[in-house]
């Protein structure tokens, strides 16, 4: 019966691709209904083109891919030590993790890292908050609660990738930001009025002017394939939402944008061209970059963010940098409330993610 | 919340407290969208006196209508006003936005398109009311120099395109022959045209054409964008024929709020700003939103507070992602009231085109203002170059990136030409793939938009045309 | 329905077979979706057609899903009558999209796969 069963099964559709196979996906962004093996050699070769084209890399670079054990970070790794070798970029590829020190999620997921470094042999670096900044998550959770922790932890995460990139002395790190996050993004600056993040949220390479410029290759790569490429090369990957944020998922413009999805796939690709094209002049820029007076990490106010935050978990007082606080540390906490005092209640990819 | 005590310090810690409850709610719509828990944020946060006389914010004479009618008893600002101050208020921006940017002259003959909502009623209500100080002002000057300026209306009658039947479309038409003999005097004429009537004369039987056109759009959205931008062609046609020199359109903020999203989520990026400025030269008569800086919920107020009467039988109902969009910006709208205006404002920080601003008029007050424009062409020298072209289908302005190169030969152009020099959009949405199909499509086109689209070529040309 | 011309004398088998019989499926949850399901990941499930039905469609199985297999926040997995967009399937390693969605017709042995997009990046 068992053999009779696969016998039976429906040849199905052949691929318009190589008309030999059974088609196995049918693209987003094209429509075609393609095999698994075509899959694979349209999808690489599109992420190829998106890394020639937009010159990403320069040879003998080394760079630090943004692993956090997920789809994205787990198919970027793979996908980009799979081109380094095949077409010869000449790159020196690094797994960077973050280490938040939530039991339960983030050392789980840091297991399917470990296993990446050996399945793909990279190397990998893993940063923690413990080290970094003195408090894991679970202890920052423990005194402020699960409000706000979502702030803390995206803020911390942000730096720590910088700083890592900093110790494994790599020139770019790339992240795994998909089309349908960059599609997102985009609504939401639309939404929220943030008319400078408008400006620069679809620019594949960010932070040139900064110390270690960030990338994302997967900038025009839909979701859908990246999951479907993850599942058909059975690709190790962590798929757990944070225990701190268990309902965090995404907001209604995630939701928002899979219903388009449903209707019509390009839709993404169009919210991204769209926000390539918006007609911004230039006299809207982001405030100065400084230095942070602290640490040193780039702040366009005295204190970074992060040293705000953590000045506030020091002295007892988390409050701090969130929202709308009178703090002791009044002038502190005024500059903060500027550029972070909304409480927007509309949210991007909170967890397990890498920040924009 | 952010103090543990409540009277730790008496002014500022409640609003916190409101601030903080507003983010859990929101936060619990998050996880459950279908769910609206919104009553208690306007419990909260709104008014602070339960009791039920409040008086209006701006008279402080009259009670405010939220404490009047419970109907008006929202969320927003809006009902903190009496009837009066409020009705002020609305003309108010209504009246700034004409005069600010000279939107109608005194020697204008203006057209407003009135679809039978409440936007589009609104808008008429005002220019009328307009035209009435208008003409009070010309009875008492002495000299008389100044004209008033006309006013028409305009129905474009879809019926080819909707599925409203014939008795109920004859009766709507009848009430809204009432409505426009009824905001008089002055006397407006109404118009009431049908779409076909884009096509020449002589082409046999318009309402087949129209149909046959439509049908050949097979995405839904595409569709019903692509009679969107016939109505366009209707509205330029009779102003046309009829020498009006202004078309009105009462497009308010929630419209546009939508039209952002829209515009984004079908790759409109470049040609968004063209679309929501309070005026849109691009066309041979200009097309002006003196109700651009109005929330439709305000405009529902009025329509109510005085009892204009709106048609609901055409009432507009989206397909495809237009409904999708509709449907999502009032979710967010009722997540947070000031969303619309918030997506407003975005897209208003972009860099408007050439053409969103008045063409020059042969009044009295020209001289000052080209001076002012010409001050903002020294502003921005690069920006007088290179000319737009446009789309020959939507008519938005290409990108030039996007723009394919090609050879203009004298005489016709195949088809595959004209489609290189259609936007992305409709390429994709409206026009037929099939090129045998596409060259039918582009036959059954309005002619009119062949010849209009040739002054698109040069923006700076067209200018000298509208003059 | 493409499947049953093709398929030819087996189909009729399975057909027969799965009148009287139950029909067996293994459904795997993936992408965070086992966390509706009490973190079970793996479902070998026995399901009868309905009544005068000669097979199954994956409308019902995910009718069937939802009310039995599925413990908490069923939101997260369906929308409407079909799955929560964002939650990809595929039935025996295909793309459902490729197969009539919800119209796609199951067989007695066949694997589907449910896997989740919208859990972590």
């Amino acid at each position: 019966m068992e053999g009779e069963a696969a016998a039976a099964k429906p040849k199905g559709r052949l691929c318009v691709i190589c008309n030999q196979k059974r088609a196995a996906l049918k693209r987003p962004k094209t429509l075609e209904q393609i095999c698994r093996e075509c899959f694979y050699a349209v999808f690489e070769e599109e992420i190829h083109r998106v890394i020639v084209d937009n010159q990403l890399f320069k040879p003998s670079e080394r760079v630090a891919i943004g692993a956090s054990g997920g789809k994205d970070s787990t198919v970027l790794a793979y996908v980009l030590s799979e081109l380094n070798r095949r077409h010869n970029y000449g790159l020196d590829l690094f797994l960077l993790s973050v280490d938040e020190g939530i039991t339960g999620y983030r050392d789980d997921s840091l297991e399917t890292v470990k296993r990446n470094e050996i399945q793909y042999g990279l190397p990998l670096k893993v940063v923690s908050y413990k080290e970094l900044y003195g408090w894991t998550m679970d202890e920052i959770v423990k005194l402020i609660g699960m409000k706000n922790n979502c702030t803390f932890c995206g803020v911390f995460r942000r730096q720590a990738l910088d700083r890592g990139a900093a110790l494994l002395k790599v020139d770019k790190l790339v992240t795994g930001h998909n089309a349908d996050d960059i599609a997102e993004t985009v609504l939401l600056n639309i939404l929220r009025g943030d008319i400078a993040r408008l400006s620069r949220c679809t620019s594949i390479t960010t932070g040139e002017d900064g110390p270690i410029p960030r990338c994302k290759p997967f900038k025009y790569t839909y979701e859908k394939e990246i999951v479907m490429y993850a599942y058909f090369k059975k690709l190790d990957y962590f798929s757990t939402e944070c225990i701190y944020s268990p309902n965090a998922y995404r907001g209604f413009a995630r939701e928002f944008i899979k219903d388009l999805e449903r209707i019509r796939p390009r839709a993404i690709l169009d919210i991204i061209k769209s926000g390539e094209d918006f007609r911004i002049s230039t006299s809207t820029k982001m405030p100065e970059q400084g230095n942070c007076e602290r640490c040193g990490y780039i702040s366009s106010q005295k204190w970074c963010k992060a040293c705000v935050l953590l000045e506030g978990l020091n002295r007892g007082l988390p409050k701090l940098g969130i929202g709308r606080t009178r703090g002791a540390n009044h002038e502190t906490s005024k500059s903060i409330k500027q550029r972070n005092g909304t409480t927007d209640s509309i949210q991007s990819k909170q967890c397990g993610s890498l920040d924009f | 919340m952010s103090c543990n005590s409540q009277n730790c310090c008496q002014s500022g810690c409640y609003k916190d407290t409101i601030l903080d409850d507003r983010e859990e709610v929101s936060l619990a719509l998050t996880n459950a969208p279908n769910e609206m828990p919104f009553n208690s944020v306007s419990a909260g946060s709104g008014r602070n006196h339960p009791e039920n006389s409040v008086l209006c914010v701006k008279c402080k004479l009259n009670e405010s209508m939220a404490s009047t009618s419970a109907e008006y008893n929202t969320d927003s600002d809006i009902s903190r006003f009496c009837g009066n101050c409020f009705r002020s208020n609305l003309y108010g921006k209504f009246r700034l936005a004409v005069s600010s940017n000279a939107l109608i002259s005194p020697s204008d003959n203006v057209l407003v398109a009135f679809s039978g909502g409440t936007s589009s009623r609104v808008a008429l209500q005002f220019v009328h009311e307009m035209q009435l100080k208008a003409l009070k002002n010309f009875e008492a000057s002495r000299d008389r120099s100044l004209p008033v300026f006309g006013v028409g209306v305009v129905f474009i009658d879809e019926r080819s395109s909707l599925a409203v039947p014939t008795l109920e479309f004859d009766k709507a038409i009848e009430d809204m022959k009432l409505i426009v003999s009824n905001i008089a005097p002055p006397a407006k004429k109404l118009h009431v045209v049908p779409t076909e009537d884009i096509f020449p004369l002589d082409s046999i039987d318009g309402r087949e054409r129209f149909k046959e056109l439509v049908d050949a759009v097979h995405d839904d959205t595409g569709r019903e964008d692509l009679v969107k931008y016939l109505r366009m062609l209707s509205l330029q046609k009779v102003a046309q024929d009829y020498g009006y020199s202004k078309i009105v359109l009462g497009t308010c903020t929630s419209r546009i709020a939508c039209h952002v999203l829209e515009a984004t989520v079908k790759g409109q990026g470049y040609s968004l700003a063209a679309d929501i400025q309070y005026v849109d030269a691009r066309w041979k008569i200009p097309v002006i939103l003196p109700l651009r800086d109005c929330l439709s919920q305000e405009l529902n107020i009025l329509c109510n507070l005085d009892s204009l009467k709106t048609i609901d039988a055409f009432k507009g109902h989206h397909s495809g992602i237009n409904a999708l969009i509709t449907s999502f910006v009032k979710l967010l709208q009722a997540e947070n009231p000031s969303r619309e205006s918030t997506i407003f404002r975005t897209a208003g920080k972009l860099t408007p085109f050439r053409f969103n601003r008045m063409p020059e008029a042969d009044d009295l007050n020209s001289k000052l203002a080209t001076q002012r424009r010409q001050k903002k062409y020294n502003l921005k020298p690069n920006e007088s170059l290179p000319p737009e072209s446009f789309c020959r289908i939507c008519n938005a302005p290409l990108k030039l990136s996007d723009v394919k190169s090609c050879n203009l030969e004298n005489g016709t152009l195949s088809a595959e030409v004209i489609r290189d020099k259609c936007c992305m959009s409709c390429q994709f949405q409206v026009l037929p793939k099939d090129t045998s199909v596409l060259e039918q499509f582009f036959s059954l086109f309005p002619q009119q938009m062949e010849v209009q689209t040739e002054y698109n070529s040069s923006s700076e040309e067209r200018l000298q045309t509208l003059r | 329905m493409t499947s049953f011309r093709l398929v030819g004398v087996i189909s009729i088998v399975t057909l027969i077979r799965s009148f009287k019989m139950l029909m067996f499926f293994c459904l795997f949850l993936r992408g965070g979706l086992e966390l509706l399901c009490d973190s079970v990941k793996i479902h070998n499930v026995d399901l009868e057609p309905e009544n005068g039905e000669k097979q199954l469609t994956m409308k019902h199985l995910l009718s069937w899903v939802r009310t039995n297999l599925i413990k908490e926040r069923p939101e997260m997995f369906m929308k409407g009558d079909s799955v929560r967009p964002g939650v990809l399937v595929l039935v025996n390693d295909c793309d459902w999209e490729l197969s009539g969605q919800l119209d796609t017709t199951l067989e007695d042995k066949d694997v589907v796969v449910f896997i989740s997009t919208l859990h972590g990046g």
